[in-house]
């Protein structure tokens, strides 16, 4: 049932913290992945190109003391932005971005990517309306079936922890990632109705919580699915029984081939 | 003073002939924060040796000898009551930078708490940021992975008149928002949950607040490492930052009273930088998983005279430094303050020079610099370098062992008393506890800490229904991938009680400790102590001291939790006041199978509601006495075996899983507990108090009786938990109000949104 073993690169620098359980989550599914620093790209040791799958965990890279995300993407693209967009451009590739992770897609231009990749942003990954950090649960609500969504259940609960997790755009790139269908998560309330704060936690347009691009192989989202991997890592255990955890759902989704 | 060049930046400093109104001019001009007593000491010691000192060797000195390094004041009394509590599990107890418990056959946890006080008084973001930080290295350095922090907060009311303020003297409003901020933005980007903590006020914090800061690891027992070094010709290697006059003269600051000119003190206070600190710690685990490091201290407070000091001297060695080679910020910094610097995110490692190349590596990926210093040499004395110069030439016992004094006490004699008050409505009474500063909501605290990076966090620190958790009692983190075993965590301090009577106030801390972790069906394990006080030097404080720890120990000897690493924080003293004493515990247990935890908030209708454990009279430093005014002295007594036969009780019952929610009574008594329960669960409960006896409505709700908690049962399972737990059975969750009687008489019935709003209210217009 499963597809061939893939390689997984979990990249890293400096202020990338939550690489241990985006690998364990690749590890539970018994899938090839490595930390990959990209002090090691730099110098030639790893080749993106010999991995299918590249994650981009969450964190504060370089402390996300220019703008979140900002410097990693600087970096990323210095080093290998040649092969990153060849990367994207092979469609038997994904790259996923959780939390920092996908405010350096946005960075990066890979996301929205409406138009496949652009060279400069369109979009960003703002403030909180709260102005604040803020660790806590959100419920999200799958808004369509993708590579990286098909075996999420369509209520899921997932927590968030950034201070930047607002996205926003102009009018018409929103409009086109509406009409694309690029939303693949949108906050919702516990019952699955229109979120206010704080089931939008961060006050996202159009309650948007993940999004993948045009070409439906790169992904980011704000909430953090490898901290929900197993049952015991739910606020609400002890209240409500699962087998798993609902990020499980997600990596599973990577995992399961065609 | 009377100094003469040597070399470009040392001065040989004239002490043989210095009387003794100079000797204290040196000590003041050169920031040593020396006593008299201790300076003729010094004189003495040069004299034998028949030459004068360098600047080197006396800051090196000054620094040995500070409280914050020396324990000068609290090594007796520690040893008498605090060290030395046998337990089966402890490995490493009170002798390197954190203390290493037994977690199962293979694994240990690694943890401490300490305080960062002064320099957060007068600059809360960077001091707390960097007490963050620092409790960090002091794990990180025993080899352990650090996974969880805690952060206990002192301070004056948040509504506390500006006008009453002292010169130079922050709002604690300003304070709070700012500490908040420096261990939110240092714990969050370092990528390790912030899980437990506390937030307090009272007045008695408006001149010195407390930030309290403690820190959890785990570590493969073969791969623990020793804060010291016992082998001559070893290399000593600085990895991470680069050493700044940031943080110069640190501890002698910390030793010192707080003024009003302690804001010129900045430069005391160091700079902390996450984002090394982050690699730091991939390089350190990663050197250590090879084996290469062979002893290792992180350099904190007192930079690396202490360091190198410690090091050695506990290893039976000594070393030679050369200070030119130490990295530096900025140029032209002199020997002595390279010396002592307490610049962050620095660690000193012994290898051999064989492994050298390999950590090159490894730092190399990081980005991280490392520096080849000095190296270790059999002999009595230290010798320090300056491009080849020698500086500095002392016996290492000199320098480093200190001084230690008996400081004379005064224990003060507590009048027993307590105001009968004019009973309250108690309606109203209840929404003000509820919306008091120290029971509120902390939400907007918690939230702002990461808690659950890294993905160990099983019991949060809010617990209940998404979205309407409420406080727990402890948090509990699940180290290992393969096993269900749980640490749980919590943090408890009683400075209400304790400016009443410190001796009672240390049992009831102890008592609360074992509440908490019983309440979330973990067993105490082992404690960190962390204890704030007033000036030693003054009879009356240093009785607080000693009857606190007379406490603390009597307490954790009965029960056998060993305390097995600590801090002490004296000097919170600033206009002639000083704090009421504080003991901080970081408390730990363990829970076999992390899934007979329990957590705080009520789980479902018409399950009953038992009360464990005895209310009375006792309104001393209660939260409702203060709230109306009243007075008492009469504070809860410990009965310590009362306190274990119930915990074992109810561990027992939680392992059959009888219970569904269990919380400890603790600040605002019964019906807070009630209130807390029902928040986290959006659910209701009726009480009647009748089963507790004879005694005014008010005191059955607002006492703060120690060895208490209050239990959701299994409906069905009341026979079950009957046969094994002593208690009463006094309610029932329902409905979506809080409703209380006693007997046929109705207290109040308030609907959860009220509590909730109220709640909630208590610090949202002074934070943020």
């Amino acid at each position: 049932m499963w597809g061939e073993i893939m390689k997984v690169a979990v990249l890293q620098i400096e202020g990338t913290n939550c690489e241990e359980e985006s690998y364990a989550a690749f590890k539970h599914f018994n899938q090839d992945v490595e930390y990959v620093h990209l002090n090691l790209v730099k110098r030639g040791k790893k080749r993106l190109e010999d991995y299918d799958i590249l994650f981009i965990p969450g964190g504060f890279s370089a402390g996300d003391y220019v703008r979140a995300g900002s410097i990693f993407a600087a970096r990323l693209k210095a080093i290998a932005w040649k092969e990153l967009k060849k990367f994207v451009e092979d469609e038997n590739k994904r790259i996923i971005g959780v939390c920092n992770g996908f405010q350096i897609l946005i960075e990066l231009g890979l996301l929205p990517g409406v138009d496949g990749i652009s060279e400069v942003p369109e979009a960003a990954l703002m403030v909180n309306d709260s102005n604040r950090f803020e660790c806590r649960w959100v419920y999200l609500r799958k808004e369509r079936d993708t590579s990286f969504s098909k075996e999420v259940p369509e209520l899921i609960a997932l927590p968030v922890a950034h201070a930047e997790g607002k996205f926003f755009t102009t009018s018409k790139i929103l409009e086109e990632i509406e009409e694309n269908r690029q939303v693949v998560f949108r906050y919702v309330s516990p019952s699955g109705g229109k979120a206010e704060y704080p089931w939008n936690p961060n006050g996202s347009l159009n309650d948007i919580a993940a999004l993948v691009n045009s070409y439906g192989n790169v992904m980011g989202i704000m909430p953090h699915p490898e901290r929900a991997f197993h049952w015991y890592q739910h606020p609400d255990w002890t209240r409500k029984k699962r087998e798993v955890g609902d990020g499980y759902y997600i990596f599973k989704s990577l995992l399961h081939h065609k | 003073m009377r100094a003469r060049e040597l070399y470009p930046g040392v001065y040989e400093i004239d002490i043989l002939h210095a009387t003794d109104d100079e000797l204290m001019e040196i000590s003041e001009s050169m920031g040593l924060a020396l006593s008299m007593e201790e300076m003729r000491r010094l004189k003495d010691f040069f004299a034998s040796l028949g030459r004068n000192p360098t600047d080197v060797e006396i800051h090196a000195i000054a620094q040995g000898w500070s409280e914050h390094c020396s324990y000068k004041s609290s090594k007796k009394v520690l040893r008498k009551y605090i060290f030395g509590i046998p337990s089966k599990h402890a490995l490493i107890v009170m002798q390197d930078d954190a203390g290493v418990v037994e977690f199962d056959e293979n694994h240990a946890y690694v943890f401490k708490i300490e305080s960062h006080n002064h320099p957060s008084a007068v600059e809360p973001y960077g001091g707390a940021a960097t007490g963050v930080g620092g409790i960090i290295r002091d794990i990180l350095n025993m080899g352990a992975k650090p996974i969880a922090l805690v952060d206990p907060l002192f301070f004056a009311p948040p509504d506390y008149p500006y006008e009453k303020l002292n010169p130079g003297i922050k709002h604690p409003r300003y304070l709070l928002n700012g500490v908040v901020a420096g261990i939110r933005d240092y714990g969050n980007r370092v990528g390790i949950p912030t899980v437990a903590g506390m937030t307090y006020f009272h007045e008695g914090f408006v001149n010195n607040i407390l930030v309290n800061a403690g820190c959890l690891g785990i570590v493969r027992k073969d791969k623990i490492v020793r804060s010291r070094v016992d082998k001559p010709s070893l290399l000593l290697v600085m990895v991470g930052g680069r050493t700044g006059r940031d943080g110069i003269h640190g501890v002698n600051f910390a030793s010192r009273i707080l003024g009003e000119k302690s804001e010129e003190e900045r430069q005391a206070v160091q700079l902390g930088n996450p984002i090394l600190k982050e690699p730091l710690i991939h390089v350190i685990l990663e050197a250590n998983e090879m084996g290469i490091i062979k002893g290792m201290k992180d350099l904190g407070g007192g930079g690396l005279g202490s360091v190198v000091g410690e090091m050695c001297y506990s290893g039976g060695v000594t070393a030679e430094i050369y200070l030119d080679k130490v990295p530096l910020k900025e140029e032209g910094m002199a020997p002595w303050e390279i010396w002592v610097s307490e610049s962050q995110e620095r660690m000193l490692l012994a290898m051999e020079e064989k492994d050298l190349d390999r950590l090159r590596e490894i730092c190399e990926k990081w980005d991280v610099e490392m520096s080849m210093i000095g190296k270790t040499k059999e002999g009595e004395n230290l010798e320090l370098y300056w491009h080849g110069k020698k500086v500095l030439d002392l016996p290492l016992k000199f320098v480093t062992a200190g001084v230690e004094y008996e400081r004379p006490y005064k224990i003060k004699k507590v009048e027993k008393m307590q105001e009968l008050p004019v009973e309250p409505n108690y309606r109203e009474i209840f929404l003000r506890l509820l919306s008091s500063f120290n029971i509120g909501s902390k939400e907007w605290i918690i939230r702002q800490y990461d808690h659950e990076v890294q993905g160990r966090t099983v019991i949060k620190p809010l617990q209940g229904v998404i979205g309407y958790e409420s406080h727990g009692d402890a948090a509990i983190i699940k180290p290992l991938y393969d096993s269900w075993k749980g640490i749980a965590i919590t943090t408890v301090a009683n400075p209400q009680l304790g400016e009443i009577d410190p001796y009672k106030a240390a049992l009831y801390t102890v008592d609360e400790a074992v509440r908490n972790l019983v309440s979330v069906g973990a067993r105490p394990h082992s404690f960190s102590d962390c204890l704030n006080f007033g000036n030693p030097e003054k009879e009356e404080i240093m009785g607080e001291f000693v009857e606190s720890c007379r406490g603390l120990g009597e307490a954790a000897r009965f029960l056998g939790i060993p305390y097995v690493s600590g801090n002490v924080s004296f000097y919170n003293e600033a206009f002639g006041k000083n704090i009421p004493p504080t003991a901080v515990l970081m408390a730990v247990g363990i829970i076999d199978d992390i899934r007979y935890a329990v957590t705080s908030d009520f789980k479902e209708e018409g399950n009953p509601i038992y009360l464990v454990g005895e209310t009375k009279e006792e309104m001393g430093g209660s939260e409702y006495y203060r709230l109306i005014g009243a007075k008492s002295t009469t504070v809860p007594e410990v009965d310590l075996e009362e306190l274990r036969k119930r915990s074992e009780e109810l561990l027992k019952a939680m392992k059959k899983g009888v219970i569904r929610a269990c919380h400890d009574i603790s600040q605002g008594g019964l019906a807070i507990a009630a209130a807390e329960m029902c928040l986290g669960g959006n659910i209701g409960a009726e009480l009647d108090l009748a089963p507790l006896g004879f005694m005014r409505a008010d005191f059955k709700l607002f006492s703060e009786s120690a060895t208490r908690w209050l239990c959701e049962v299994q409906r069905g399972k009341e026979k079950e938990f009957e046969s094994i737990v002593k208690a009463r059975k006094i309610g029932v969750v329902s409905g979506n109000t809080l409703r209380v009687r006693d007997d046929s008489r109705w207290l109040f019935n308030v609907h959860l949104n009220i509590m909730r709003e109220r709640w909630r209210a208590a610090l949202r217009d002074y934070v943020g």
